[in-house]
């Protein structure tokens, strides 16, 4: 079974070069389809009626009028759902409850925005007219908004079972001797807020009946919830195929089923196609948002600074359901400690139920928030112990061998001191303040983020190549594409492998029915699971291919050389032309030999197991490292922050196209100041203030400066070539960079996001010994 | 329910067309004139994934009603006339090469505006650049390579390389 | 969403307007720019039985006469920016423009439709407030003038009368010594402001005391509103420090009681009040003076 990466070198032909190929054709030329895009004839239109209250018996649901009006082809209740349950369990957790969430509800809401009923109409608007005529009546319960309060004994349930979905415990060594061999101990409290995905294209799909098989096309990233479809309808999982549309952006907001079951459910009952495009409103209202964490860390060091304990408690606001929760807290403890070597580690990480809209999958899935606090917390010491930050992170850094605090020794280099260095050197002097009111300041923060699903659940993926008659190049690979270039980078490995230029390569993706399982697109993990399984693949096609070449061209299999669809000697065979072979020579010839130049291959992961009761054991197959460092100016009078500089460095392993690369880079560093400073889902008592787009703060091209990226290339990761992800990573460390810059200007630390003008005025007023009330 | 027979120019060729008053130009654009590349995103005319030039300048489809638009010229990002043999407009060509470019999902409502700012300022810098897409929000790409590849192609503009169309 | 049905009118003047909205009476609203009625036709919360859209009535553009600076109700916000009659006689309300969303609303949006909204953030509100404007009211029986301070009511309320239309915004023009200033705090740009505010300062002969000021705020109540008179004539003959404007700002903002919502607290935006009235009479001040 193939664990590692296959290892062969580029020869930086393809692998390495700023290409612009493939999907990004289309989305320049305004001709990619999306989801939307799709229109079967007959099609209908769907909608989903949602809880418009947070907690509550549901006393009867009124459809006559709906029914009656004209045009409305389908109106579905829980009853008319065939399973109408779904149960996320597995993460393995302690004590983790075994939780039912209704595909729609029929006696009890959780949370406002939980789907209830669906409607599917000639037009759009006779759905929303519909939806309108629905009358639903409830009998209101007493909710739980904070996840502290849903601890408490006395809280109202979320859940029959109990308001703590999963408890997870690390531990390493002996925290307490830890912090009595400390000299100085720091401890904060932090805490983050629900914040939306906001991709652009809104969750979307259209679904139809087509040989008795439900077919969903879909903006999602995990085209293997047909199983869960086919189970929800009551039939085998041949009798549903999901294809998966390229997404506008996905971000982890996709990762659960958002359109798929509604879209299924209404297709099977009116046998006729049906779309449905959730509101810009709606999706800010019901889907799946981030965790907001309350983190509380106590961290010590010796004088000298290294590192001795840390003890950490995150406490996640899971919503009203568990989605991936478990796996999300989960994550965040294995990462509580960041990239730093600590003897003596203790953390709990809890998910805890509210009658909040739920929360789930979200680039950086646990490890962002964690950042904010561990990153928090090593400015904090640098400061009582009167070092420079830069200087304490490097001597605690963790480096290749090292044990992680889940007892994992790390297999790859950790370059995480370079991308501190050359962040640090690019920013240069500290500007001055543009004003009399203004003050600057510089902060930086460093990140480890996992790339690749946690070991236990025996991750694989698979690639199909085929070499075509006249030296074309199929790709399929189950893979999905959020807008990263997730397909086009399967093509630059491939082409690199069998010289087929990029132009006669073509990929199919996405498709339960098409292409074989590459396991969603999700944890960073398609460069590293497909990457890894189209390199097997194409190196297994090598082997088929170099013998018969090498033969024709009268050399050793080991000196070909394909470039450019064809294959040469290298330094010149003794036989065949000069200028070697084309490659449809070649395959001409497998097929007179009996050689199959099509070629299926599973790439497996690593396999390992996790001790939740000794909170030791496998977890992550690996970590991607970087540095952020900023540069801001604040003003005094209104607590506004401008971000001067922005410097974003990961070490990527080996950059299979720098250009993507550094997009991930800016792209999910633009992500993190928008968490840092503007965005914020507000509720109040369970009820969504924030369901208009205008106020939903995501940032625009002019409130920021370029994001300037730089990619370290360490050459050591698990991806193909050596390569690490790069999909969650770069989000994660704007929010503690910008709040040691913040602190560093004003003098006062934020230790809640989003840091507001608002929340920084409260803070440089406590710093002049003000003090007013501020949100 | 009115509706209304409609004359609509789009991208230089005209289509005679019975729509209801409530209509926008997006649905009637998207759904109906399989126009693809302008595409819902909010209905509040803030993201700008429906941007079309009506005219000349950019407009939120979304917020225009499809009887509003007849007889005047509809530009979408498919109207753009590209010189180059790839067919590729010179600002698509800089979007495609400089990674402008992740999801797609904002690319024409990017070029349409990036396109009137340069008939109208071709000399505009990198901040006023930036000052005209806010009404164009990008959730992939931080920015930083949208603005590299309109800065390159008003570059070009003033170079006389190529024309602003 | 999709709007629910209404009919639809395009009357190409603003005198077959008026008598439209006499005969449809509650049942119609008035399409302008669209960029605040569409949206809530889009998300349903308005369903009016029929739009009747003013786009089609001619907009001659803006025209200085007699001291008055007159924008007919069509001037569309990217028309003032662009417009040299505009940014010699009112250059605050350009100023203000340049606050006001992104250029796809500049492009359709209307001075009439904006005040006839009357959002409390609105930008262009609080340009027509400190400059003394007023709005030409038309009825079928003919028209009457309001100053800006009549008109605006309440939330996304004014005295427009059933059957009224708005049909032109008057600024008087600005005196030679006089200088103006718009400021801003907004969470993201483009975005409707979480408090604006213009100051207006005309300085006596001698370039240093002040003659006249006046000052309007938006952001800061259920609609745009002027400071009160009594404040900022307490100005008036003096030579201004910044901690004196600092302190006006604060008496400024004691006088009002700012909302609560997602984006910042009634208490913060006291300390907006405070900080930006001072910049912006500093500012109209310093550009009075130059
Ligand atoms: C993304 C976005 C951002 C925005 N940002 C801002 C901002 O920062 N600041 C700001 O001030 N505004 C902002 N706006 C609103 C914009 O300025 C609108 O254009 C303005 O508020 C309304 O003008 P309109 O011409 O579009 O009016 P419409 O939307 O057509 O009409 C608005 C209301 O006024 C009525 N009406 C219109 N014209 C008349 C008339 N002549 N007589 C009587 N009634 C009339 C209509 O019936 C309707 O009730 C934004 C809008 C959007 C979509």
């Amino acid at each position: 079974m193939l664990t590692d990466a296959v290892v062969r070198t580029s020869t930086g032909r393809v692998v390495g070069q700023r290409h612009a190929h493939h999907d990004f054709i289309d989305k320049v030329k305004g001709t990619m389809l999306y989801a939307a895009d799709h229109q079967p004839p007959g099609m209908l239109h769907g909608r989903v009626i949602r809880s418009t209250v947070p907690s509550a018996r549901i006393v009867s649901i009124d459809l006559g009028a709906a029914r009656d009006l004209p045009g409305v082809a389908a109106i579905l209740v829980a009853d008319d759902v065939p399973h109408n349950s779904l149960i996320v369990r597995a993460s393995g957790g302690l004590g983790e409850l075994a939780i039912e969430m209704p595909i729609l509800a029929s006696d009890r809401v959780r949370y406002t925005g939980e789907p209830i009923a669906l409607v599917a109409a000639e037009t759009q608007q006779i759905a929303d007219h519909a939806a309108e005529l629905v009358v639903i009546t409830y009998d209101e319960l007493t909710g739980v908004f904070d996840p502290l309060g849903a601890m408490e004994a006395e809280s109202p349930l979320v859940h029959d079972e109990g308001n703590v979905l999963v408890n997870w415990h690390i531990a390493r060594g002996d925290a307490q001797l830890g912090f009595a061999r400390a000299d100085v101990v720091v401890e904060g409290e932090y805490v983050t807020q629900l914040v939306e995905h906001a991709y652009l294209e809104p969750e979307t799909g259209v679904a139809w009946i087509e040989d008795d098989v439900v077919t969903i096309r879909a903006s999602t990233q995990v085209i293997e919830h047909a199983v869960e479809i086919a189970r929800i309808l009551g039939l085998p999982s041949n009798k549903v195929r999901v294809v998966a549309a390229y997404m506008g952006g996905g971000f982890g907001g996709k990762e659960d089923m958002t359109v798929e079951p509604f879209l299924a459910l209404l297709a099977w009952s009116t046998r006729r196609p049906v779309r449905m495009i959730w509101d810009r409103q709606e999706s800010l209202a019901a889907s799946t948002k981030r965790h907001p964490m309350v983190m509380r860390y106590k961290t010590g060091a010796t004088s000298d600074g290294r590192l001795t304990a840390q003890q950490v408690e995150i406490i996640g606001d899971a919503g009203a359901y568990p989605y991936l929760s478990a796996r999300i807290v989960f994550a965040a403890a294995v990462v509580a400690c960041g990239p730093y070597q600590i003897a003596d580690v203790d953390v709990r990480s809890l998910a805890v139920f509210t009658n909040n809209v739920p929360t789930s999958a979200f680039r950086g899935f646990g490890a962002m928030q964690v950042t904010f606090a561990y990153e928090s917390q090593m400015d904090r010491l640098a400061e009582a112990l009167h070092l420079d930050p830069a200087e304490l992170r490097r001597r605690n850094f963790l480096s290749k061998g090292d044990v992680i605090p889940t007892g994992e020794t790390l297999q790859t280099v950790v370059a995480v001191g370079e991308t501190l260095d050359r962040a640090l050197a690019r920013l240069g002097e500290l500007p001055v303040p543009s004003a009399p009111h203004k003050v600057v300041g510089r902060g930086f923060a460093c990140n480890m983020q996992p790339y690749g699903r946690t070991i236990w659940f025996r991750d694989q993926a698979s690639a199909w190549l085929t070499l075509q008659a006249d030296g074309s190049l199929l790709i399929r690979s189950g893979v999905t594409d959020l807008g990263a270039g997730q397909a086009a980078s399967l093509c630059q490995i491939a082409s690199e492998v069998l010289g087929v230029p990029l132009a006669m390569v073509s990929v199919y993706i996405g498709d339960t029915a098409l292409t074989p399982p590459a396991g969603g697109t999700f944890a960073t993990r398609q460069l590293y699971m497909s990457g890894n399984a189209t390199l097997a693949a194409a190196t297994d096609l090598r082997g088929r291919l170099d013998p018969v070449a090498a033969q024709l061209l009268g050399c050793a299999a080991t000196d070909l050389d394909y470039v450019d669809g064809r294959v040469l000697a290298i330094g010149g065979g003794s036989l065949g032309p000069e200028l070697g072979l084309s490659l449809a020579e070649l395959v001409s010839e497998c097929a007179r030999r009996g050689v199959d130049t099509s070629i299926l291959t599973v790439w497996h992961a690593d396999v390992g197991t996790f001790d939740p009761v000794l909170g030791q054991g496998d977890t992550f197959p690996d970590y991607t490292y970087g540095t952020h460092a900023t540069d801001v100016e604040v003003d005094t009078d209104t607590g506004e922050v401008k971000v001067l500089r922005y410097i974003a460095v990961h070490d990527v392993g080996r950059a299979i196209n720098p250009m993507r690369v550094e997009g991930q880079i800016q792209g999910g560093a633009m992500q993190g100041i928008g968490y840092a400073l503007t965005e914020e889902i507000v509720l109040d008592q369970g009820v969504n203030n924030s369901t208009l787009f205008t106020n939903y703060l995501i940032p625009n091209a002019s409130d920021y400066p370029d994001i300037e990226a730089e990619v370290v290339e360490s050459g050591e990761g698990r991806g193909p070539f050596g390569a690490r992800g790069i999909g969650e990573p770069p989000i994660g460390p704007s929010a503690p960079a910008l709040a040691n810059a913040i602190t560093n200007a004003i003098g006062a630390r934020p230790t809640r996001l989003p840091m507001t003008p608002e929340r920084v005025l409260g803070l440089i007023d406590t710093t002049r010994g003000k003090s007013w009330n501020h949100k | 329910m009115s509706t209304f027979e409609v004359d609509l120019h789009v991208n230089g060729s005209r289509r005679q067309l019975d729509v209801k008053a409530e209509e926008t130009l997006l649905d009637v654009l998207h759904d109906r004139m399989g126009m693809s590349d302008v595409r819902y995103g909010c209905g509040e005319g803030v993201c700008g994934t429906c941007t079309v030039l009506i005219d000349g300048d950019p407009v939120s489809a979304c917020l225009l009603l499809a009887v509003q638009a007849a007889g005047r010229e509809i530009t979408t990002l498919r109207g753009l006339e590209g010189s180059a043999p790839d067919g590729l407009h010179p600002l698509q060509r800089t979007m495609l090469q400089l990674g402008g470019s992740q999801c797609g999902f904002c690319t024409p409502g990017v070029i349409l505006t990036a396109v009137s700012l340069g008939r109208r300022n071709p000399t505009a810098t990198r901040d006023e650049i930036r000052h005209e897409l806010v009404g164009n929000l990008c959730r992939c790409t931080g920015y930083t390579k949208i603005i590299d590849a309109i800065e390159t192609y008003l570059g070009e503009l003033g170079t006389g390389t190529i024309d602003a169309h | 969403m999709a709007s629910a049905p209404f009919e639809y009118l395009a009357p190409s003047t603003f005198a077959e307007a008026i008598e439209a909205l006499g005969e449809y009476g509650d049942a119609a609203v008035i399409l302008a720019g669209g960029q605040s009625l569409v949206p809530m036709l889009n998300l349903r919360l308005v369903q009016p039985g029929i739009v009747i859209d003013i786009n089609g009535v001619p907009n001659d553009g803006p025209v200085a006469n007699g001291g008055w600076l007159t924008l007919p109700a069509l001037t569309r916000h990217a028309e003032i920016l662009s417009d040299p009659l505009v940014a010699v006689a009112a250059p605050m309300l350009v100023d203000a423009v340049h606050h006001v969303g992104n250029v796809r609303v500049r492009n359709r949006g209307t001075v009439g439709g904006s005040l006839a909204h009357a959002d409390p953030t609105s930008e262009i509100g609080a340009a027509a407030l400190c400059l003394g404007g007023e709005v030409v009211l038309t009825a079928a029986s003919g028209s009457r003038t309001v100053p800006v301070d009549d008109l605006f009511v309440s939330y996304l309320t004014t005295s427009i009368a059933p059957g009224e239309l708005l049909t032109e915004l008057r600024l008087p023009a600005l005196n030679g010594r006089s200088g103006v200033s718009f400021v801003e705090m907004v969470r993201r740009t483009s975005d409707f402001a979480i408090v604006a505010v213009a100051a207006l300062v005309e300085l006596e002969a001698d370039a240093s005391t002040v003659k006249r000021a006046s000052v309007a705020l938006s952001g800061v109540s259920d609609r745009p509103r002027l400071a009160d008179s009594s404040l900022t004539d307490e100005l008036i003959g003096q030579e201004l420090p910044y901690a004196r404007l600092r302190s006006l700002g604060a008496e400024i903002a004691a006088r009002f009681e700012p909302p609560d919502d997602v984006h910042a607290s009634a208490s913060y935006r006291l300390r907006l009040i405070e900080v930006l009235t001072a910049r912006a009479l500093q500012q109209a001040m310093d550009r009075a003076r130059s």
